[in-house]
């Protein structure tokens, strides 16, 4: 009873919600804020995140990309869209060069061949004349032609799944709305993807990154102001087929479900798109073969990154490992110097 | 008021019965907080969609339904764990996350809205990367 | 064992019949937890044993014990061997609290003592050999709860039937 009341009384204030917006869990953390204050704050962010989610809805005939999508399957005729998602598809296209096509948001023909667009997907029949199909068509992100908000694509296999991207945009999104309606403190995570503003009191936001394998965290980092994390893996979508596992990560070039990896988590410094980079910097690293992962975490200027092989084994960069508190015991962890 | 002092003073309860009563008392009390206090620390805690739908004890054996969008969820608690043991939802991830008895270990089940958390005074982190 | 007069020994008797007729009727009660009861048949120790001498009363209280085992059939049983540690155990404290300077420490005191005893012995047995883990380790503190409560209430109730019954000038 006592131990209940002195609970009670010293009750951070800190202000917590879950919600199922994007079609993934969304959790907020407020902290040093009056509740009312805090939960008017959440919910301009969660209103943001509904907009978002029917703007860029990657399988819903009535979002914004669905229709472009339309347009660019029946020719190549410029259709107006919003200065928001323009400007959404120049940075996508962009990060798509950046990481040699690894990061490929226009693969949407091939994702749905493999049953990832849909909000329950079942182990699908895998068709290898279709997935081919759409490999050889070569939907890429340059096909997009954008001009003054008025796009269109020189190729009619281009169909944008922006399911890489959106959870990033949506988090750097909640950053600005949260300082902008003046929160000091506060945590966003979107299906996974986590940015930090401020602190937790007087110590820093703190992170579980979880086990790829088993149901809880492997290692806990300290997220700092402005800082994001994110990770790549395979047990977040996946089917499994004659005891195979297909994960919803795919490689454009061969069109098949990256094997290799069991999750790769990168970790942002603060900068104007440190959500976008945390959701797709992972990608390029997550696909790239075993050898060429610190390659393409280059190319994505990503420090801090963190592999789980295939195997279990454990890579990090130097920057990474320091930052890492194990939750494992003996964690057996190849550190590549920066 | 005055008709307990009565009743007590009726009861026949000498000095050192008292001074033995409330060092009993104590100790049982002591007990509570001893024994209770691992529980408190073990605790899991439910949501339905938005809502925390209840934070329980880990400390029993139970099996609970709940409602979600798609059906209803069981979820089954005992030996200090907690699991997804049926739900409605397709990919059946949350029925494979098997049990759960660390603090900080979530299971979720996205299709159905439904999310078990873990809590404890030892959880490491504010928000789980996944 | 000694009993100097056939009214005493015939008194005795009585109680030790009262006792079991206690046990009995408390056996059939039913228990929101089980290992929690008043122990009403305890009342009849503590009176023998400030009526008589703590070897009556133990005498009383075994007999009761081994004598309800048998009319309930479960001799030998776990249950017996609960009721006999509990009973032992309390006994063994009872012998020592006797000595308890008696112008401070009435029944009350003694009653709750032997509440103490009696579960802490059931809950030793319980964890050393039905029940060979701490899974019951968060009922400890309701079963201590339970034992004082009653403990409390049976050594008013003695209190009070030792001033109703004084001791027969002999």
């Amino acid at each position: 009873m006592l131990a209940i009341l002195l609970m009670s009384c010293g009750r951070e204030p800190l202000v917590q919600t879950q919600s199922y917006v994007f079609g993934t869990l969304v959790d907020i953390s407020i902290y040093g804020e009056s509740d009312a204050k805090a939960h008017q704050a959440i919910n301009h962010v969660l209103e943001n995140f509904q907009q978002l989610h029917h703007q860029l809805h990657a399988w819903k005939p009535d979002s914004e990309l669905s229709q472009l999508n339309q347009s660019f399957a029946v020719g190549n005729t410029p259709v107006k869209v919003t200065p928001e998602l323009s400007k959404m598809l120049i940075e996508a296209s962009e990060l798509s060069r950046q990481s040699d096509g690894l990061f490929n948001p226009a693969l949407g023909h091939l994702i749905n061949a493999w049953g990832f667009q849909r909000d329950e997907f079942t182990p699908v029949e895998i068709n290898d004349a279709d997935i081919q199909k759409w490999v050889k068509a070569q939907p890429v992100m340059s096909d997009i032609v954008i001009k003054n908000e008025m796009v269109y694509s020189r190729n009619p296999a281009v169909k944008l799944d922006l399911g890489g991207y959106a959870k990033g945009y949506a988090l750097d999104q909640a950053a600005k709305i949260l300082r902008d309606q003046d929160i000091k403190n506060a945590l966003v995570n979107i299906g996974g993807n986590i940015i930090a503003v401020g602190k937790h009191g007087d110590k820093p936001w703190r992170v579980g990154i979880h086990h790829p394998r088993l149901a809880k965290p492997m290692a806990t980092l300290e997220l700092l102001d402005g800082w994001a994390v994110g990770t790549s893996g395979d047990y977040q979508r996946y089917f499994e087929l004659n005891g195979r596992r297909y994960c919803h990560i795919l490689d454009p070039h061969a069109g098949y479900p990256a094997q290799g990896t069991q999750a790769v988590t990168v970790l942002i410094p603060p900068g104007k798109n440190a959500g976008v980079m945390s959701d797709v910097a992972s990608k390029p690293i997550f696909i790239s073969g075993e050898n060429a992962k610190a390659e393409a975490a280059k190319k994505m200027n990503v420090a801090f990154y963190l592999i789980v092989s295939a195997q279990g084994k454990l890579t990090a960069s130097e920057g990474m490992s320091k930052r890492l508190n194990w939750l494992i015991k003996n964690p057996d962890v190849k550190v590549l110097p920066d | 008021m005055k008709a307990l002092f009565n009743h007590l003073k009726f009861s026949r309860i000498l000095i050192g019965d008292w001074i033995l009563f409330f060092a009993a008392l104590l100790l049982v009390i002591f007990l509570f907080k001893t024994y209770w206090h691992v529980e408190s620390a073990t605790k899991l805690q439910i949501r339905q969609g938005d809502k925390i739908y209840s934070t329980l004890s880990l400390n029993q054996s139970r099996t609970l339904l709940i409602h979600g969008p798609l059906g209803d969820t069981k979820i089954s608690i005992q030996n200090g764990q907690v699991r997804f043991v049926s739900s409605p939802c397709r990919n059946q991830y949350c029925v494979h996350q098997g049990w759960l008895r660390h603090s900080g270990q979530v299971a979720i089940c996205l299709p159905n809205q439904i999310s078990l958390e873990l809590l404890g005074a030892d959880k490491p982190f504010d928000s789980l990367n996944y | 064992m000694q009993i100097n007069t056939t009214l005493d020994d015939h008194r005795v008797a009585k109680l030790a019949a009262l006792a079991i007729g206690l046990h009995l009727l408390e056996s059939i009660m039913p228990s929101p937890l089980p290992g929690v009861k008043p122990g009403i048949a305890n009342i009849v120790t503590l009176f023998v044993l400030y009526r008589f001498d703590f070897a009556t009363a133990a005498w009383v209280s075994l007999l009761r014990v081994f004598a309800t085992s048998l009319l309930l059939g479960n001799f030998l049983s776990p249950t017996f061997a609960l009721s006999l540690g509990g009973a032992i155990m309390s006994l063994g404290v009872l012998g020592l609290a006797q000595y308890l300077p008696r112008p401070y420490f009435g029944p009350v005191s003694l009653s709750i003592l032997a509440a103490f005893a009696h579960m802490i012995g059931q809950l030793m047995l319980v964890r050393l050999w039905l029940i060979p883990h701490a899974g019951l380790a968060y009922l400890v503190p309701l079963f201590m709860a339970a034992a004082l409560l009653f403990g409390l209430i049976n050594g008013i109730v003695t209190s009070h039937l030792l001033a109703a019954y004084p001791k027969p000038a002999d």
